[in-house]
C-alpha cells in the first residue's frame, strides 16, 4: 500500500501582522504535512489562528516566515498572476458569512470562478447547474441572495467552491451562522465531497460536528499547533 | 475574446445591477452629467454655427480667385480691371462690390447685397436663378434690366418676395426700388449667409450705393499661380493698392471669432469638468461601499487588474449614458444658444446668418469622446484605490471601512504648488492669441483648492467641533466629527462646490467690473447728444463721406457744437483696426478718452496739431506697439507715419481704434469728407429735449432717408445692452453649473446617510431623536457647504485676476478697473449656500426610510 502524496506542506509557517509598535502573531512555526484525500479539522478558540492558517492556504495572505506547499505551488513563490490563478483552479473556499455577491443571482454566484478561469460560459452554466442540482439549490438558481436562508446561501457557497473542481476544499467556520440542521447538512456535504469525491477537506471551526468525519484533527492556540486534546 | 465577453458579463452582473439597485443616485450623476455635456455640445454647436456660416459665406464669396486687389481704407478704380484683363498672367478678373442692406418694408433685418458683373463673374463664381422655363437667362435679365435683383431662397422667404415684386432697398443714397427677377438656386452664391443675399448687376450696385467707378476689389484667377504672375500684377497696380490672398479675410474673421469661441467653450467645459466631480464621488463611492464584494471577487480569482477595469467601465458607463441623455437636452440648449452666439458674434466681430444648422459627425465623435475621457479621468482614481483591496480582506469580520481620510496634508501640500504654480504661468505670454498659461493656471487653480478641500473639511472639523458642542450642540459637534473623518469622498463634493463657487465668484466680479468700465468708456468717450452716419454705415462697417450737404447744415448751426470723424477699416500687419480721424480739441470739451498711458490735459494740443496718435489699449496688445514706437499706415495709397502718444481704453472690436487728428490727416490727403458727426448743444439743457428732436426731424426733412441718426442716450443704452446680451450666455453656463454642484452634495449627502443608516438608527436606538439626527445631517451639510463657499470664494478672488489681466488680455486685448461688487456678490452668495443646503434635503428623507427596527435586527 502507497502512503497518499501530501497536498498541504508547512515548515515553520509564521504569519505575523505589525499593529501599532508591537506585532500580532496570526501563525507561528506551524509545520504540517496533509495529505490529499483527507478529512481535517482545525480546531481553536478565537484568535487562535485557524483563519489566518486558512488564509494562508488559500492564497489570500503571505506568510511572513516559512515553507507553504499546496498541491505542488510553493505559494511564497508565486507571482501575483501565479497566485489569482491558484485561487481559482486549485482551491475553493467556503466562508462563514457565506459571501456571495448580492448583485447576482445563484447560477451567477457559482458560475463566477470559472469564467474568471477563462472556462466557456455554456459548458459552466451547465456544470454550475449539476453542482445546483447535487446540491438541491436548481430551483433557486435565479434567486438573488438576499432571498436565500442561511443554509441555502452555504449551500450556494459550496458549489461555487466547487465549480473549478478544486483539488483542495477551505471551508472557513462553514456553520458559524447557520442553525444546527443546517449546520449537519452542510458537514455531511463536505463529507461526502470528501469520502465520494476524494476532495481533501481543511474545516476550521469552533464546533464538534465534524469530529466524527475527520481524519485529522488539527489544534491550533495562540497561533501555534498544540500536543493536547483539541478542547470542544 | 472569450474575456471580453465575459468581462462585460461581469461588469453587468456586478456593476449595472448596483447601478439599477440605487436609480436615484445614478440618476442624479447622470443628469449632473448630462447637463454638462449638453452645455458643452451644445456651446460648440453653436460657435461651430456662427464659424461655420462665416467661413462658408467668405470662401462663397472668395470664389476661385486666386488673388484679390483691394485699397485699404478706400475703393479700387473699375478701370483697373480692362487692365489687369490684359496681362497674359490672369485668366479671369472680376469686379465685386457689397453691402448690407434692408428693406423699407421688410422686417429690417440687414441682408447682403453683391454687385458683380454678371459675364465676368462666371469664371469666379457659380450662381443661378430658379426661372421660369422659357424665360431669358438670369444673367441676362440681371445685365439688361436695371435696378433689378435676384434673392437668395432664404431672403425671399423671409421677406416675402415674389419674382415680379418691387420693393425698396435702403442704402446712403437714400431707398431706391427694385425688382425681384425671382429667386437664386440653393447652390453657389445662392447659400452664401444661409441664403440672405441678392445679386445684382455693378452698374445698378454702383448707383444705388454711389460708388459710381469704383470697386471693393477685384478678384482674379491667373493662368498658373506663381511669384512671378503676382509680381508681373503688382507692377500694374497704382500705389496703395495692393494684392492680397482671398482667404486673408476669412482667416482675420475667424482668428478674431477665435478667441470668444474658445473662451467660450472653455466655460461650457466648466459644466462638464463639475460632473467630472458626480462621476468621481459616486465611482469612488462605489468602490469604498462594496469592498468586502470586490475583496470576494479577489478571493474567488479576480485580478487586480479586472477590478481596475470594473470601475473605469463604469465611469465610462456614466460618460455614455449621461452624453446619450444629454442629446435631447442640448437638442434645446443649442435653440437657445445659436441665437445668442450667433447674435454676440455678429455684435462683436463678424456679421454671421445663421439660420440652419449642420451637426457634424466629427463635432458628436469629439463631444463623445470630451464626454467619455472626462468621465474615464474621473473614475481613474477609485480605480486604482480598488486594485489595492487584497483578497485577505474578505475573511475580515465586521463592517468594511468605507473611505479613509488619508494623508490629507499631503495632498493639502499638492494643492497649495498647484496654486503657486499660477503666478508663473499668468506672467507668461499667450499662444498665437489664446490665452492657454492663462486656461492652464486656471486649471491648476481649481486642480489645487480642489486638492486642499480634505485638508480644510478635516481642519474645520477639528477646530470648530468643540465651539459647536457648547454653541450649537450635540448634534453638530457629532457632525463635526463625522465630517473629519469622513475622508476624501465628502471632500470631493467640496471640490466640486469650491470650483462652481469660484467660477460663480470670478464672473460675477469680471462681468461687474467689465460693465463698470464699459459704463464709465461709455459715458466719456461715446459722448454727444446725436450721432450721424451716413445709411446703413454702422451695419456695413464703412464710413463713405457724409451726403452732400450736410456738412455745411451743420456748420451753419449755432447751437451745436460738431465733432466730426472718418473712419476706415485697415489691416495692421494681420491685425484689422479702425482709424478713426477727428476733432479732439472740440471733443475735448464734451468728453474724454479713458486714459490708461498719457492724460487729455498734455495730449489733446499735440495731438489736434497732429504731431502723434493714440492708440486704444486693444490695439496695443495686439501689435505690439507701445508709446513712443511709430505707428506706421496706408490709407487710400497715402502713407502716415507718426508717433504714439498715448494709450485709451476702446472695447469696440476687430482689434482696436488709432485715434488721429482729421485735420492733420487732410494736410496729408488732401480734401476729406465727414465720414460721421457727433454733434453736443452747446446749451446742455436742450440735449436730450426737444432741440434734439427739432434737430432730426430737419435733418430727416434735407436729407430723406439717406443719413442714421442715433440720439446719444440710445447709442449708450444699445452699447450696455449689447454688453448684456453678450454675457447672458455666461450666467446660464454659470447657472448650470451651480445646479451640477449641487446634484454632487446631493448625491455625496445621500450616500453618506444610506451608509450610516445602520449607525443612525443605533445612535435613535439609544435616545436619539430624529429631530437631533435630520440636524446632524445638517450639519453636516453645513460643514460641507461652508468649506466649499469659503474656498470656491478664495479660488475665485484669484481666478478673476486671471481673468481680466490674463485671459481678457490675451483673448481679447483688453483689460478693466478690477472692482468688487460686494453688493452682486453678496445677494447671490446666500443663494448659493440655500440652494446647496436644500440638496441636502433629500438625505435628510432617506434617513428613516427603513423602519429602525428593521435595520437594527439585520446583519
Amino acid at each position: 500500500m502507497t502512503t497518499p502524496e501530501p497536498i498541504i506542506q508547512t515548515r515553520e509557517l509564521t504569519r505575523r501582522y505589525p499593529l501599532g509598535g508591537s506585532e500580532v502573531v496570526g501563525v507561528d512555526r506551524v509545520s504540517l504535512t496533509i495529505a490529499a484525500g483527507e478529512l481535517v479539522v482545525l480546531k481553536g478558540n478565537s484568535g487562535s489562528g485557524k483563519s489566518t492558517l486558512l488564509s494562508l492556504l488559500a492564497g489570500l495572505d503571505d506568510p511572513t516566515g516559512g515553507r507553504l506547499q499546496v498541491a505542488g505551488y510553493d505559494l511564497r513563490r508565486l507571482s501575483e498572476a501565479r497566485k489569482n490563478r491558484y485561487r481559482r483552479e486549485v482551491v475553493g473556499m467556503i466562508f462563514q458569512a457565506f459571501n456571495l455577491l448580492p448583485t447576482m443571482s445563484v447560477l451567477e454566484n457559482v458560475c463566477l470562478p470559472a469564467l474568471l478561469a477563462g472556462h466557456p460560459y455554456r459548458p459552466t452554466v451547465a456544470r454550475a447547474c449539476e453542482l445546483l442540482d447535487w446540491l438541491g439549490m436548481r430551483p433557486r438558481g435565479d434567486h438573488r441572495p438576499a432571498q436565500l436562508s442561511g443554509g441555502e446561501m452555504q449551500r450556494t457557497a459550496i458549489a461555487r467552491a466547487l465549480i473549478n473542481d478544486p483539488a483542495l476544499i477551505l471551508a472557513d467556520e462553514p456553520t458559524g451562522n447557520l442553525d444546527s440542521r443546517n449546520g449537519e447538512r452542510v458537514i455531511e456535504l463536505l463529507r461526502d465531497l470528501n469520502r465520494r469525491w476524494q476532495r481533501t477537506v481543511v474545516i476550521a471551526t469552533h464546533s464538534n460536528l465534524a469530529d466524527p468525519f475527520a481524519s485529522l484533527q488539527i489544534c491550533l492556540k495562540d497561533g501555534v499547533v498544540t500536543e493536547a486534546t483539541c478542547d470542544s | 475574446m472569450r474575456f471580453l465577453i465575459f468581462f462585460l458579463r461581469l461588469f453587468t452582473w456586478f456593476s449595472l445591477r448596483q447601478v439599477r439597485l440605487h436609480p436615484w443616485r445614478a440618476g442624479t450623476v447622470l443628469a449632473g452629467v448630462a447637463l454638462g455635456a449638453a452645455v458643452f455640445g451644445s456651446v460648440r454647436l453653436a460657435v461651430d454655427a456662427s464659424l461655420d456660416s462665416f467661413t462658408r459665406s467668405m470662401d462663397i464669396v472668395a470664389g476661385s480667385a486666386d488673388l484679390t486687389v483691394t485699397l485699404p481704407g478706400g475703393r479700387v478704380g473699375e478701370d483697373l480691371v480692362a487692365k489687369l484683363l490684359q496681362l497674359p498672367e490672369v485668366r479671369a478678373a472680376s469686379p465685386f462690390l457689397s453691402t448690407y442692406t434692408r428693406s423699407r418694408e421688410g422686417a429690417g433685418r440687414p441682408f447682403l447685397l453683391i454687385g458683380l458683373d454678371p459675364i465676368l463673374d462666371r469664371s469666379l463664381r457659380t450662381w443661378e436663378a430658379a426661372l421660369q422655363p422659357g424665360t431669358e437667362r438670369s444673367w441676362i435679365r440681371l445685365l439688361a434690366e436695371p435696378f433689378t435683383l435676384m434673392a437668395g431662397g432664404a431672403l425671399a422667404k423671409t421677406e416675402g418676395w415674389t419674382a415680379g415684386q418691387t420693393i425698396h432697398l435702403e442704402q446712403r443714397q437714400g431707398s431706391m426700388p427694385f425688382t425681384v427677377l425671382g429667386d437664386l438656386l440653393p447652390e453657389g452664391l445662392g447659400v452664401t449667409e444661409n441664403g440672405r443675399v441678392a445679386l445684382t448687376d455693378i452698374a445698378t450696385f454702383q448707383e444705388f450705393t454711389g460708388t459710381i467707378g469704383t470697386l471693393d476689389r477685384i478678384d482674379i484667377m491667373l493662368n498658373t499661380p506663381s511669384a512671378e504672375a503676382r509680381a508681373a500684377l503688382e507692377a500694374l497696380l497704382p500705389p496703395g493698392v495692393v494684392l492680397q490672398g482671398p482667404g486673408e479675410a476669412r482667416r482675420s474673421g475667424r482668428s478674431m471669432i477665435r478667441a470668444y469661441a474658445l473662451n467660450l467653450s472653455i466655460l461650457s467645459f466648466a459644466a462638464l469638468f463639475v460632473g467630472m466631480f458626480l462621476v468621481y464621488s459616486l465611482v469612488a463611492l462605489n468602490a469604498a461601499s462594496r469592498r468586502r464584494e470586490l475583496a470576494i471577487l479577489r478571493s474567488l480569482g479576480a485580478s487586480a487588474r479586472t477590478l481596475f477595469w470594473l470601475f473605469i467601465v463604469e465611469g465610462a458607463f456614466f460618460g455614455l449614458v449621461g452624453w446619450l441623455l444629454a442629446l435631447p437636452m442640448g437638442s434645446l440648449l443649442t435653440r437657445f444658444l445659436v441665437d445668442g452666439v450667433s447674435r454676440t458674434v455678429t455684435n462683436l466681430f463678424v456679421r454671421v446668418n445663421v439660420d440652419t444648422m449642420t451637426l457634424s459627425p466629427g463635432e458628436i465623435v469629439f463631444s463623445l469622446g470630451v464626454t467619455l475621457v472626462v468621465a474615464v479621468l474621473a473614475a481613474v482614481q477609485p480605480a486604482r484605490e480598488v486594485m489595492g483591496i487584497a483578497p485577505k480582506e474578505v475573511m475580515a469580520t465586521g463592517a468594511p471601512g468605507t473611505g479613509s481620510v488619508g494623508r490629507t496634508s499631503h495632498l493639502a501640500l499638492g494643492g497649495l504648488v498647484c496654486v503657486l504654480a499660477v503666478v508663473p504661468l499668468a506672467a507668461m505670454p499667450g499662444y498665437r492669441g489664446l490665452p492657454l498659461p492663462g486656461y492652464l493656471a486656471t486649471l491648476l487653480l481649481f486642480v489645487g483648492f480642489a486638492l486642499m478641500a480634505p485638508w480644510a473639511l478635516k481642519n474645520a472639523g477639528k477646530r470648530l467641533q468643540p465651539f459647536l458642542r457648547r454653541r450649537a450642540g450635540l448634534a453638530a459637534h457629532l457632525a463635526a466629527g463625522y465630517i473629519q473623518e469622513s475622508g476624501r469622498r465628502t471632500a470631493v463634493s467640496v471640490g466640486a462646490l469650491v470650483t462652481a463657487v469660484a467660477l460663480f465668484t470670478a464672473l460675477v466680479i469680471m462681468v461687474q467690473s467689465f460693465r463698470h468700465t464699459v459704463e464709465i468708456w461709455v459715458r466719456q468717450t461715446i459722448s454727444g447728444d446725436l450721432f450721424v452716419t451716413t445709411r446703413m454705415a454702422e451695419t456695413n462697417r464703412t464710413w463713405d463721406p457724409l451726403p452732400a450737404g450736410v456738412e455745411p447744415y451743420l456748420k451753419a448751426l449755432d447751437a451745436v457744437d460738431l465733432v466730426p470723424n472718418r473712419r476706415f477699416t485697415l489691416n495692421y500687419s494681420d491685425v484689422p483696426f479702425i482709424l478713426e480721424a477727428m476733432d479732439f480739441a472740440t471733443f475735448d470739451r464734451y468728453g474724454t478718452f479713458f486714459w490708461l498711458e498719457g492724460n487729455a490735459r498734455e495730449l489733446t494740443s499735440p495731438l489736434e496739431a497732429g504731431e502723434g496718435v493714440v492708440v486704444s489699449e486693444v490695439f496695443a496688445n495686439r501689435t505690439g506697439l507701445a508709446v513712443g514706437d511709430r505707428f506706421r499706415t496706408q490709407v487710400q495709397g497715402i502713407a502716415l507715419d507718426w508717433p504714439i502718444l498715448g494709450i485709451v481704453r476702446d472695447y469696440r472690436t476687430r482689434g482696436g481704434v488709432v485715434f488721429c487728428s482729421l485735420e492733420a490727416l487732410r494736410r496729408q490727403h488732401g480734401p476729406m469728407a465727414w465720414g460721421g458727426v457727433r454733434i453736443f448743444f452747446k446749451d446742455r439743457a436742450q440735449a436730450g429735449g426737444q432741440a434734439l428732436e427739432r434737430l432730426q426731424d430737419d435733418l430727416r426733412l434735407r436729407f430723406g432717408d439717406r443719413l442714421d441718426m442715433l440720439a446719444g442716450e440710445a447709442l449708450r443704452a444699445g452699447v450696455l445692452k449689447i454688453f448684456d446680451e453678450t454675457f447672458a450666455i455666461t450666467t446660464v453656463l454659470l447657472i448650470i453649473a451651480l445646479v451640477v454642484a449641487a446634484l454632487g452634495i446631493t448625491t455625496t449627502l445621500t450616500v453618506l446617510v444610506l451608509e450610516r443608516t445602520r449607525e443612525l438608527n443605533t445612535v435613535y436606538a439609544v435616545g436619539g431623536s430624529r429631530g437631533q439626527i435630520r440636524r446632524m445631517i445638517l450639519w453636516e451639510a453645513i460643514f460641507m457647504v461652508a468649506v466649499g463657499e469659503v474656498g470656491g470664494l478664495l479660488c475665485g478672488f484669484v481666478l478673476s485676476y486671471l481673468l481680466v489681466f490674463v485671459i481678457n488680455r490675451q483673448s481679447f486685448g483688453w483689460t478693466f478697473l478690477y472692482g468688487v461688487d460686494w453688493g452682486a456678490l453678496g445677494f447671490s452668495l446666500p443663494l448659493i449656500v440655500a440652494t446647496a443646503l436644500m440638496a441636502a434635503l433629500p438625505a435628510m428623507r432617506v434617513v428613516y426610510q427603513v423602519p429602525p427596527a428593521t435595520l437594527l435586527r439585520e446583519r
